[in-house]
């Protein structure tokens, strides 16, 4: 993953993870973009499976398979997320490792 | 079976693609130190919210991710009366089902018979205290949140602060209420996100705080002190997966030896916990 792509998958993980919380619309507009910005990065099984889920019409119901799917699909964001953050650190080059 | 602490067959009614997401799932924790483990931050019972988690579940989840122990408290139902009498007492029958393999806090709103609700948890075997700032609206240095503190203290409790989205500077709070009570043993949920700079700048190598790895984020992990970091996933709010890729991320980046990732993963919450 380079730099720039590292950059906007952050700020779009971002934005998805406030727009599932919130049930927003946006969501699956968002993960489309999301995963087309992952494509031939190591998260984008991630993100196209998340994607995917986004696109039942029930996604937003409040049935139990609707709230599965959606827990789903933020259990998919963060993972992504948390890898996206790494490489981020390390590009950045942080000082870690405290202790 | 279960994918990201969701039964299969939910989801299969849901029309997902469970092979996939087993895949996704999998891939996450690859190369994870295997070995004992123990989560410090798990809610049992039915949130306000919605999310909700029963014990058959958890110990379900346990075992896929060979969870030796798990501290389980209550989520955001304070009841009619707002003390949490009826969502603690869901929690204790709870670790009842396995008392070796669960440990259960006793949840209170401070402003609302906190003391006598505490009394009666140490009676029934609690053995820490969970105090949430943002969902009671009470400020962790209030005199009611210390009084709290002070009493959970002298029963030897450790006490979980909510320290995640919403909170509000916590790192002088949390000073005040450490001077109140010296003894006191904070675990700060979610890696302190809330206020992390400032807690780690403030709080990081004081004796009496530690930080949850629930829901925390990477950036705070690497940074924080590996002797006081403890593994928790905020079931159902979080889920044993992506809990565990946190720490096997952090371990990579700030070059954790093996015994630094045992005590994240176990050794900590033993310490902590007296166990």
């Amino acid at each position: 993953m380079r730099g720039p792509e590292a950059v906007r998958l952050a700020a779009a993980l971002g934005a998805i993870e406030m727009a599932l919380v919130r049930r927003d619309l946006v969501v699956g507009p968002l993960l489309a973009q999301a995963a087309r910005a992952a494509r031939e990065t190591d998260i984008a099984p991630l993100l196209i499976c998340a994607a995917e889920q986004t696109r039942a019409d029930d996604f937003f119901a409040d049935t139990p398979p609707a709230i599965a799917r959606r827990k789903m699909t933020q259990a998919l964001c963060r993972a992504a997320a948390h890898e996206v953050h790494a490489e981020l650190l390390v590009m950045t080059g942080i000082e870690m490792g405290a202790s | 079976m279960r994918l990201f602490g969701t039964d299969t067959e939910l989801l299969e009614e849901a029309g997902c693609d469970v092979g996939r997401i087993a895949e996704c799932e999998r891939g996450l924790v690859a190369g994870l130190l295997e070995g004992p483990r123990a989560d410090i931050h798990v809610h049992i019972g039915r949130d306000q919210d919605g999310h909700e988690l029963d014990v058959q579940g958890l110990l379900a989840d346990m075992d896929a991710w060979g969870i030796r122990r798990t501290v389980i408290f209550a989520p955001n139902d304070p009841g009619a009366h707002h003390d949490f009498a009826d969502a603690n007492a869901t929690v204790r029958r709870s670790a009842a089902v396995a008392p070796a393999r669960l440990m259960h806090f006793c949840r209170v709103d401070p402003e609302v018979s906190a003391l006598s609700v505490m009394e009666e948890a140490a009676a029934h075997g609690a053995c820490g205290l969970k105090l949430h700032p943002v969902a009671q609206g009470r400020a962790p240095e209030s005199a009611a949140s210390i009084a709290c503190v002070r009493r959970a203290t002298e029963f030897g409790w450790p006490v979980i602060v909510h320290a995640g989205f919403g909170a509000r500077a916590l790192a002088d709070p949390l000073l005040h209420v450490l001077d109140a009570v010296p003894g006191a043993r904070l675990i700060l949920a979610h890696g302190a996100r809330g206020d992390a700079r400032a807690v780690c700048a403030a709080l990081a190598d004081h004796p009496g705080v530690w930080f949850d790895t629930s829901l925390a984020t990477l950036s705070d992990l690497v940074i924080l002190p590996r002797e006081r970091l403890i593994f928790g996933t905020d079931r159902p709010y979080g889920d044993h997966a992506t809990a565990l890729q946190l720490i096997g991320l952090a371990a990579r980046l700030a070059q954790w030896s093996e015994a630094d990732v045992r005590r994240v993963l176990v050794g900590n919450f033993d310490h902590i916990l007296g166990v």
